[in-house]
Order: C-alpha cells, then structure tokens, then sequence
C-alpha cells in the first residue's frame, strides 16, 4: 500500500462521511524512462491507468492476508495493549456468535453436513496454499525506434526510367522564388524610394511656400520702406514749409522795422542838432564872451550906478520927508502951500542926489532900511529901467531924468 | 506602410515534448542578417528592443539598435517608441564609447525626425541639447547623421525655436569653417532656416565674412545655400544692413551657371535692397542687366525674386530711368500661370510708371 497523503476533508455539515485519505485515482507508472538528453522533465497529459492491471493493487487473497506488523520489538505497553486488544475481540467474537443466528437443529435422524456446492471440489484446510512467485520489473527500455512504416503493397508496380534534366528545369523552378525575392525587394525598394520621394515632396512644397512667402515678405517690408520715406519726405517738407514761413515773418517784420526807423531817423539829425541847439551847446563863442563876461560886469555897473541913483533918490526922498515933515511942522497952521510945493520939489532933489552919491555911501545902510517901505515902488521903477538900459546903457541917466 | 523584413517562419512553441527553442537546427538559415536583433512579434517588439538596449553588452546594444532602426520607418511605431521611453535612453547612447553604438543612434534619430510625431517627440525630450555633444564626435557619419536631425528640426518653428534657444548658432557657425562639404551643406540649410527666426546671435559671431567666403566655394550647393543662409538674415532689418555688404558677390552670383544658386542669390538681393543703401550699392554693381535675363527667363525659379528686386530698385530715380525701356518685360510676366508672379509684375509696372508730382 503506498502510503496515501492524509487529507482531512474540509466540507462540515453536508458530508456524512469523512475520508482519511479520500480516494484518488491513480496516475500510471510510465512505461519508459525518459530519454537521458532531456533538458527538463515535460508536463505530460496525466494518463490514468486501469485499476485492474495495476501492479500495486493487491491481488489475490485479502482474507487471509499476513500483514507484518511495522516494527517487531515492542514494548511492554504495546504488548499489554495488544493483549488487551485481543481479548476484548475474542469477548466481542463470542458474543457476536451468541448473537447470530444459526441454523435450526438438524431433525431426528438427520445431520447437517457442510458441503461444497461449487463445481469443483476445493480441499479447504488450515494451510494456505503458498505458492512462490517472483517478479522483477524490467530494466528501463530506451524508446524502441519507430518501425518503418511500410504499407501494404498495393497496385501494380511499374518501372519508369527519369533521364537527367527531366525533373528538375532549373529555369522553371527558379521561377516562382525568384518572383518572391524580386518581389520582395521591389516592394522594399519602392517603399524606400516612396518614402524619399514623400520627403521630398514635402521639401519641394515648403520651398515653393517659402518662396512665395519671402517674396511676401520683401513687398511687405518695400512698402514699409516706401511708406517710412514718404513720411520722412512729408516730415522734411512740412518743416521745411514752416521754416519758410518763419523766415518769411521775420523777413517783413525787419522791413517793417527797418522802414520804421528809417522813418523815425530822418527826423533825428535835424531834431538832434535842434535839441543841441536850444539847449545852448552850440554857441557863438564871441556871443557867449559877451554874454559871460561882458554883461555881468555891465549889469554889475549899471546895478551900481542904479543903486547909486536909488540912494540919491533915497536920500533925497528922506531929505524931502525931513523937509516936509518940518515944513508941515512948520506949516501945520498952513496946509494948502505946502501942495504946490511938493512936486517942484521932486526934480529938485533928485538933481542934487547925483552929485551926492559919494557922500550918502557912508549912510547907505540906514538909508536902506528907510528905503524898505519905498522899495517896491522904487524897485519897480528900476527894473523898468534896468529894462530899458538893457537896449541903451548910454543914455540910461539922460532918459531917466527925462521919464522922471 | 512599414518597412518589411523577410523574415524566415519561427515555430515558437514546442513540436516535441522536451525540446523548446525557437530554432529548428542549430545553423541559421542563410539569408537572415545575423548584426539584427530578433524582433518580437506585434506590440511587445519595442519594449523589448528598449529593454536590450539598456543591457551592458555593446553587441546586444548594437544589434537591438539595428533592428530598431528598420523598425522606426513606420510612424506608428515612431509614436510608441517616444511614449515607452525610448528616447532617454538612446540620449544615454549617444554619449557611449563604441562608435557604431553612437552611429546607429543618430540614425535612429534622424529617421525619426522625419516624422512629425518624432520631431514633436525630439522636443518634448531635449534632444537637441543632448546632441549638441557630439559636436567633435572623431566618426563623420555620426556628426553626419547629427547635423541632418538638426536640418529636419529646424524645418519647423518650434525646433527653430529649441536650436535658437540651445545656443547653437555661434557653434555651427565655427564649424562651418572645418567641416567636410557635405556637413557643411547640412549645416547651411540648419542656418537658413533658425536664422529667419532671429538673426542676432549670428550676426554678433562674424556670420558674414563665413558666408562671404561661402559664397565663392567651388561647389554649387554650397553656394546656393549660402546664399540662403544670407536670405534669411535678410529679413532682418538689423540684418539687411550688414548684407548690404555683400551685395557685389552677389551680383556677381546672378551670372551663375546654375538655376539655384541665381534663385537663392536673387533672393537674398530681395531683401537686401529693401534699404536704401542696398538699394544704391545694387545700382552701383549693375544689378539691373542680369536681373532683367532672370525675369525674361520663362521658367527660371528666380523669376519671383527677380520681379521683387527690380520693384526695390525701381524705386530710386535712377532704377526707374532705366527700368521705363523694359516695361514690356513686366507685360510679359503678366501671362504668367503663377497668381504671384502675375501680381509682382503688376506692382512693378506701378512703380516704374509712378512720378512724384
């Protein structure tokens, strides 16, 4: 028996029974050893063998079977087990037979006979009958080599002789393979030369684009050249026209200007030297002599001579007064002869003050503080004088006497 | 489409018990490429191949990069190549010891950005600054194969934009000095089309004595792309001003012998005279004779160009002086098929006829 691998069955409640080791069928020894240059043991199908013509069931009788025991020493304590084992199996033995039934008593007169009813007699007795046998398996064959097939002859048989050259053409054989190899590197080839020609065609297109794309390009960047000159142009004139007009302004406002001061100018000499002129610094140098020197020094003396007339008439005036004030004293009982007395008066002392100028010098200062209430009266009368004697210096005294 | 690999039938699972491999025999059949990785089947090809790439082998490196680079023909697997990750490892790539390592990745990378979902990838990514490395790679195909991604990323404005913004143009600009002709070509388109995006970065490392030398070299598209390079520094209005110096080459260049170099000269002239000191200077090196042969020339690309340029210089007294004999020309143009060239002449036929008062 070989010894099964215990398995304890898993299913719990369904299962009525539990196997030990449940049962299997057993795969078949194989028949050949694997062949030496394997390189690793192949999975084969599993094949089952039949169970009838398997070497490790048992045959033969299985009831009256030795089985030697696993171990023949044993101890005490398995010896006393076993013993009890067996006696409990002989009470359990006769009680069973107790138990069973058996087969009625034979009659009176008859007896039962254990008899074979087998078609052939068998000698049953206590001694088995052993019979020696022995079994080798044998040695591993190696895989026989496969017989050569050959068939049963069939027909008839002909002969036939093959000339060289008949079987084999070459030129018609080559045929077909070589359609295949020059097939095959055509279609390569045309795949290659296809797959330039793409590219290049790619290449073709976009230069051709580029082109046109360039010369897009030029006229856009002609006009922005164009345009940018225009404008600059435009620009240049456009200053250029202010500029012009500019200088034009200026242009008329200096003609205006220059007309302007012309005109303005003309007038400058003659008002200049008129303006020099009035105010004195073009003169007469014989004139300005006279006028310098000469006519002070004129006036200085005829203010003399003047001043000194004034005094006589001061003097005379005073003496005059003094005569009145005395004749009127004298004549206070006589009003009326003294009227006629006073202007023949007059000229009297005014003849006599000429010749008395050098003497009233030494009382001029008393006379002219005398003479300031008649001062005006009598400076009028010598500026009309003076007025005069300005013209003719000469006859002042004469004139004087005459207007007197 | 994608780029078929013929491939040989593979059983991939076991016929026999005990024998699972994906070879039949152990000799390979004949007309595989043994340098190419194999590739997975359907989605699980990339990661994969991204999975060999990170292995330290270089020969898995290599192979996986092989293989990869027939596989990035196709679009698709362009896009899931960039969503994986792809792309951060084969920066790391860039900068391996093993020259076919590197080459292969920059081709990787140049086929990628054929597409618009690599370029868009390549961005994403920071690619370009990443490639600005190998600048002095000793290998010619590798800087080859590096200088075309930046030509195919400076085809449209965001990578323009990148390369403008990674610094590069003062870098190109020395190498255009030292390098093979056919870098140096790779490398003029790349100018051509960042500097039309902005030009002051060149400008302030001496571009124009380069391109001025450009622009007599032996070879034909050397000279033409130059004078593109000069075209799109033209734009400029900062640009135009120092253009205007080479105005005498490139009339002289109008005479050439070939189509391009005459369309791209003219070109340049284009804008260069949209000031008025190109404007003279073309005057003065008699740009009107060769101008009016481009414009009578039927199917000559300058023609466009041409057109325009007559326009600028009609636009001096002296120009218009001249220019009032060959009206008819501009009535000529007029019969063209092409809208453009139909509105230029009509433009230009305004300006010649236009008096100031």
């Amino acid at each position: 028996m070989l010894p099964a691998p215990r398995r304890e069955a898993a299913a719990p409640s369904a299962v009525p029974y539990c196997y030990c080791s449940p049962p299997r069928a057993l795969p078949a020894r194989t028949k050949y050893r694997a062949p030496p240059e394997a390189a690793q043991p192949e999975k084969e199908p599993v094949r089952y063998a039949n169970l009838m013509y398997d070497r490790r069931v048992v045959r033969g009788n299985t009831y009256a079977l030795q089985v030697v025991p696993a171990s023949t020493q044993l101890d005490l304590f398995e010896i006393q087990r076993q013993r009890e084992a067996r006696r409990r199996a002989l009470a359990r033995k006769r009680a069973k037979e107790q138990m069973q039934l058996r087969t009625p008593e034979p009659v009176e007169g008859r007896e039962h006979v254990h008899v074979q009813t087998e078609l052939y007699l068998e000698e049953i007795s206590d001694r088995i009958i052993e019979v020696d046998m022995e079994c080798q398996t044998d040695a591993f064959l190696d895989r026989p080599p496969t017989p050569f097939f050959i068939p049963a002859k069939t027909g008839r048989d002909v002969a036939t002789q093959i000339e060289e050259g008949e079987l084999f053409d070459f030129d018609v054989e080559v045929e077909p393979i070589l359609e295949v190899l020059v097939g095959k590197t055509m279609e390569q080839a045309l795949l290659e030369v296809m797959e330039e020609e793409e590219l290049a065609q790619l290449w073709a297109h976009q230069r051709a684009y580029a082109e046109l794309r360039n010369a897009e390009l030029a006229e856009v960047q002609r006009l922005e050249e164009q345009d940018r000159r225009y404008r600059e142009e435009k620009e240049r004139r456009k200053l250029q026209h202010m500029q012009m007009l500019q200088k034009q302004k200026e242009t008329t406002e200096k003609i205006a200007a220059w007309a302007f001061a012309k005109r303005y100018l003309t007038d400058l000499i003659p008002s200049v030297f008129n303006n020099l002129r009035e105010s004195g610094f073009f003169y007469d140098p014989i004139e300005r002599d006279i006028e310098t020197e000469f006519l002070p020094w004129l006036m200085t003396e005829v203010e003399e001579t003047l001043e000194k007339k004034v005094l006589g008439r001061m003097m005379l005036d005073s003496l005059i007064r003094t005569v009145v004030e005395k004749r009127l004293d004298a004549f206070s009982q006589e009003p009326l002869s003294g009227q006629t007395e006073a202007p023949t008066e007059e000229p009297g002392p005014i003849d006599a003050a000429p010749q008395e100028a050098d003497e009233t010098e030494a009382a001029d200062l008393p006379v002219t503080a005398s003479e300031e209430s008649d001062q005006p009266v009598a400076e009028e009368q010598l500026s009309r004088r003076i007025s005069f004697q300005l013209e003719e210096p000469d006859r002042a005294e004469t004139e004087d006497l005459e207007t007197e | 489409k994608s780029r078929l690999l013929w491939q040989p039938e593979r059983e991939s699972f076991p016929g026999k018990p005990g024998m699972a491999s994906t070879r039949i025999s152990a000799q390979l059949p004949p007309d595989i490429d043994p340098t190419k990785a194999p590739i997975a089947f359907g989605r699980r090809a990339l990661p994969k191949l991204n999975e060999e790439i990170q292995s330290p082998e270089p020969l898995t490196q290599q192979h996986a990069l092989m293989a990869l680079c027939d596989l990035v023909h196709d679009p698709e697997k362009v896009y899931q190549a960039i969503q994986i990750g792809f792309v951060e490892n084969l920066k790391t790539l860039l900068l391996h010891h093993d020259s076919t390592v590197r080459q292969k990745t920059t081709e990787i990378l140049c086929i990628m950005a054929m597409h618009n979902v690599g370029r868009q990838g390549l961005i994403q990514k920071g690619v370009i600054s990443a490639l600005a490395e190998l600048f002095d790679d000793p290998v010619d195909i590798c800087r080859k194969n590096m200088h075309q991604v930046f030509e195919m990323m400076a085809k449209f404005p965001e990578g323009a934009a990148d390369i403008l913004h990674a610094g590069l143009i003062p870098l190109l600009m020395f190498k255009l000095k030292s390098e093979l002709d056919e870098i140096q070509e790779l490398i003029l388109d790349t100018l051509s089309n960042c500097l039309r995006v902005e030009a002051s970065e060149a400008l302030s490392s001496g571009a124009i004595t380069i391109l001025k030398q450009k622009l007599t070299h032996s070879s034909v598209t050397i000279r033409s792309k130059a004078a593109r390079v000069l075209l799109a520094i033209g734009t400029h209005p900062e640009g135009k001003v120092v253009v205007g110096e080479v105005i005498p080459v490139l009339v002289s260049l109008l005479e050439d012998t070939d189509p391009e170099v005459q369309a791209s000269a003219t070109g340049a002239l284009m804008f260069a005279t949209v000031k008025p000191q190109g404007r003279f200077s073309a005057l003065g090196a008699e740009a009107i004779p060769p101008l009016l042969k481009l414009v009578a020339g039927e199917t000559s690309k300058a023609r466009l160009s041409a057109i325009k340029t007559l326009t600028m210089l009609a636009e001096l007294p002296e120009g218009r002086r001249k220019l009032l004999d060959h009206t008819d020309m501009f009535q000529q143009c007029l019969n063209d098929p092409c809208e453009a060239v139909k509105r230029a002449a009509e433009i230009a036929i305004c300006v010649i006829k236009w008096k100031p008062y």
